[in-house]
């Protein structure tokens, strides 16, 4: 194994061992925030489904969260539906359809709105591939002592010429 | 080489610009919208059924009166806006409850006893149903009071007011439904 190739590797695991480290948290987090905890309770079960609600008389308090008689109502509708066997997806397709899409809290997956979801991860997508070339054109680049030795420019014939004769010229020069 | 780069720092400028290009023309969609006046999901779709309690007693059912314009007005004793649109409405049935409309006032969160007093000293004279569980006004997407939902004949909502109506715009739009039908 060659000296260069022993600096590459020194070089090339610490960044490779931190992109590893970044990838398993990003993925961890995916998983965490598509998935999340399943409910256990029938209460639990409208907290969340009411949680992904907006309250549609408040400013910005969610279902779960407002006080307001309506929202109060709005749960008691969402625990009324699930012990009527309807899934958290058709409980809130029915607000939906009479509140529209701005009754979630989220911003649906469709139209112009489902951009919030995959503009990041375009946006992160890119700056991987601008991180990976950055790291590709740091890890090409010649070092400090390669530069060295490789930065003088190459010497004509003629400039051969030149600098015999003046070598010869001082030579004839010297005393002696 | 030199053209090289001038053409890639070119191209970063270019796509630096595209995406903020991007970014304030969804900002701008959004930030162009008035938050408040949200258009009802529900315009052009069948008015949902109900069949509530009326102030005066008995039931009534939505359904009942297919055939007519029904003018479903949203309102509660202790809403200020709605005791400022109250003469637009009372104008409203006078003027057209021999023509096949029905004005009906859906009382919201209120107690039954404050509606009846309400109704008794503002001359409401139309029918006035008790939403009392508001199972209705979440079926309407209801998102305060005064709300106004204009049904047609067919039982269809065409149109949707969120706040005071007044009694020109309403006559225009039963008007408009009343020259269609004949």
């Amino acid at each position: 194994m060659t000296a260069r190739t022993v600096r590459r590797i020194r070089v090339t695991l610490p960044a490779l061992l931190v992109l590893i480290a970044l990838a398993a948290g990003a993925g961890t987090l995916a998983v965490v925030a598509v998935r999340g905890q399943p409910p256990a309770t029938r209460a639990q079960q409208v907290q969340q489904i009411a949680a992904g609600l907006h309250c549609p008389i408040c400013k910005d308090l969610s279902v779960a969260d407002s006080p307001a008689p309506l929202a109060q109502q709005m749960r008691q509708e969402i625990a009324q539906k699930l012990n009527a066997g309807q899934s958290a997806s058709q409980i809130r397709a029915g607000f939906v359809a009479a509140y529209g899409d701005t009754v979630l809290m989220s911003p649906p997956r469709h139209g112009l709105a489902g951009a919030a979801y995959f503009l990041p991860a375009i946006v992160l997508i890119a700056g991987l591939i601008a991180a990976f070339t950055l790291l590709r054109r740091w890890l090409r680049a010649p070092g400090p002592d390669q530069l060295e030795s490789d930065s003088s420019p190459p010497v004509s014939a003629s400039e051969r010429r030149a600098l015999a004769k003046a070598v010869a010229r001082l030579r004839e020069e010297e005393p002696g | 080489m030199r053209a090289r780069l001038t053409r890639r720092r070119a191209l970063l400028l270019g796509s630096v610009v595209a995406v903020v290009a991007v970014i304030v023309g969804l900002l701008s969609t959004g930030l162009g919208r008035d938050p408040s006046v949200i258009a009802s999901p529900l315009i052009g779709r069948a008015a949902p059924n109900f069949t509530l309690p009326q102030l005066t007693g008995g039931k009534l059912t939505l359904s009942k009166l297919r055939g007519q314009i029904v003018v479903i007005n949203f309102w509660a004793s202790w809403c200020a806006q709605c005791q400022d649109e109250q003469a637009a409405l009372n104008q409203t049935w006078q003027k057209f409850q021999d023509s096949g409309v029905v004005v009906l006032g859906v009382d919201f969160e209120d107690t039954a006893g404050d509606a009846r007093s309400y109704v008794n000293s503002a001359g409401v004279s139309y029918p006035v149903v008790e939403d009392a569980a508001s199972r209705t006004a979440l079926v309407y997407g209801l998102r305060g009071v005064p709300e106004t939902f204009v049904v047609n004949q067919a039982g269809r909502i065409v149109d949707h007011v969120i706040g005071p109506i007044s009694a020109g715009s309403v006559a225009n739009q039963i008007n408009s439904l009343l020259q269609k039908s004949t």
